[in-house]
């Protein structure tokens, strides 16, 4: 027994250095570009992860690298790994979200936490529910924010009483929309110091009026959504600025935090019992 | 005295008076007294509130002032769950102090009631997210505190020390949740690295660390008091670290400008 856990824990070890070098390797042949990985690839990658993960959770008596991602070793590893990740993210003041370390880690957390799951999914009295709310939702949570990065797409526009037809994407490429913005009519109210206390615009969608607000956004279409988040007086005239945010893996992100919300407060109600 | 925040002081007074009874009441282990003290410090806060309301003819949630009253409403909330659910009466003390330090601000500083309020913070989510992770901060600072304590070979600690680790944990998780369902309604994103996201993720990932230690079969005290402490200090970052961080200044949880 003290012999493998020391193999694991030098797994563990191996397994950073890997990493490591893989990512500066990667990026010494092309830079990284989360585009690439863009639908229909992210797709195709993805189901592809899931069919290898559930082949090495049905081979984990077999297989070597099935034991070791059930091992306690690789669940430390993870949560350790994931937390300096973020202590990194936490220090820089654009965080490199985009690069080869965080994709490798990222893509180490979500096949361990995606082993323990299915592992986890029932024991002899019968199906975990705290345990599945849990695990299952952030695994769904990261599986939506990791896969769907690619497809992700937050756009701005500024929107005057001329209609326009696209959006500035964070990249700077020019987005055309499918559909036709203007702005018909727009209010605000000011508190007695000057600053702004609640705005709204009223924005034509292809014709059609919508009433915008902070906090309220219109849905445009599956996974799309217009947000109102500032406003510019230009002379007489008034130009709001709104986010077109697209996420196409947006569901599958919502069921993960709900289960998840289930989860915490199952956890609260029953303590840590076995 | 007229209605409004006129008769705020007497609500105060009644409230905060109900919430010392109720964590002098568990001091004595008169458990029901105390159960129903803080749950009657509940009703004068709603009571309040729902007047506020009626008389604003809006809901109260717009200024500063008006959101510290949902404060001190749910930290005695929190205080009256976390009694029911682990019976330890400091949980009523410190939801009591919390809340009544609110309250006292809004008594004696009644001119920042009308500080203005940006449209992004006039959310539903607002309160419960600030006022849930405000209770997970101390149910974790107290379980680091019990992990500290239990190096002293004071066994008798380790129960104690799981549930609160556990439920701070379960605390944080909402308060995290909820904040990530409201920057979805307010600007379309789940998470985006923000600063103070990136150290409560850093934070939450340390207390699952040392929440999952004795049941992977570490049962080494030290390493768990070493992750707890680690995982505090990251929590301190979180909490108001992150307002003196130069990565931080363009994040949309700094408050200190």
């Amino acid at each position: 027994m003290k012999v493998s856990v020391s193999r694991y824990t030098l797994t563990s070890g191996l397994l950073i250095v890997a990493m490591a070098v893989l990512s500066w390797l990667l990026w010494a042949v092309v830079p990284f570009s989360v585009e690439f990985f863009a639908f229909p690839l992210n797709l195709i990658l993805f189901l592809l992860w899931g069919w290898g993960v559930f082949e090495l959770h049905r081979a984990s008596g077999r297989s070597v690298i099935a034991r070791y991602l059930l091992s306690r070793q690789a669940t430390i590893t993870s949560l350790v790994l994931l937390a300096a990740g973020c202590i990194v993210m936490g220090l820089q003041r654009k965080p490199a979200t985009d690069s080869y370390p965080f994709l490798l880690l990222n893509l180490f957390v979500i096949t361990q936490l995606a082993m323990v799951t299915l592992r986890g999914w029932r024991d002899c009295s019968g199906i975990r529910w705290v345990f599945i709310c849990c695990h299952l939702g952030l695994l769904l949570a990261l599986i939506a924010g990791f896969w769907g990065a690619p497809d992700t797409r937050i756009m701005r526009a500024e929107i005057t009483a001329e209609p326009t037809k696209s959006a500035l994407c964070q990249n700077g490429e020019v987005m055309q929309l499918g559909y036709e913005l203007s702005l018909a009519d727009f209010r605000v109210e000011y508190y007695d110091n000057g600053t702004p206390s609640a705005y709204e615009a009223d924005v034509e969608i292809d014709g059609s009026r919508v009433e915008l607000r902070v906090n309220h956004p219109h849905k445009v279409g599956l996974g799309e959504h217009i947000y109102l988040t500032s406003f510019e007086q230009r002379g007489s005239d008034t130009c709001c600025i709104v986010q077109i945010v697209r996420q196409p893996w947006r569901a599958v992100m919502f069921l993960g935090i709900a289960l998840m919300l289930a989860g915490a407060i199952l956890i609260f109600i029953r303590g840590p019992k076995r | 005295m007229s209605a409004g925040w006129g008769i705020f002081p007497i609500f105060a007074v009644v409230a905060a008076a109900m919430g010392l009874a109720s964590f002098v009441a568990a001091l004595c282990t008169r458990k029901s007294l105390a159960q129903w003290m803080i749950r009657g410090a509940v009703a004068v806060m709603l009571l309040f509130i729902l007047q506020l309301w009626i008389v604003l003819d809006r809901p109260p949630m717009r200024t500063m002032g008006e959101t510290r009253l949902w404060y001190s409403l749910f930290l005695f909330i929190c205080g009256a769950f976390a009694y029911r659910r682990w019976g330890y009466g400091w949980l009523l003390g410190f939801a009591t102090t919390m809340a009544t330090v609110f309250m006292v601000i809004n008594c004696f500083k009644p001119e920042i009631h009308d500080q203005s309020l940006m449209p992004a913070l006039q959310s539903v989510w607002f309160i419960p997210h600030v006022s849930i992770y405000i209770f997970s901060y101390a149910l974790l600072g107290c379980a680091t505190l019990m992990s500290l304590y239990s190096l002293w070979g004071r066994r008798d600690v380790d129960d104690a020390l799981q549930s609160l680790t556990w439920g701070g944990v379960a605390f944080f998780t909402i308060g995290m949740l909820t904040g990530a369902l409201w920057a979805k309604e307010a600007w379309g994103e789940y998470w985006s690295w923000d600063a103070k996201e990136s150290w409560a993720a850093a934070t939450w990932l340390l207390y699952l660390l040392a929440m999952h230690l004795p049941r992977l079969g570490y049962s080494d005290r030290r390493v768990r008091a070493v992750v707890m402490v680690v995982a505090f200090l990251s929590l301190q970052m979180c909490w108001y670290g992150v307002n003196y961080l130069p990565a931080a200044m363009d994040s949309v949880h700094i408050y200190n400008r």
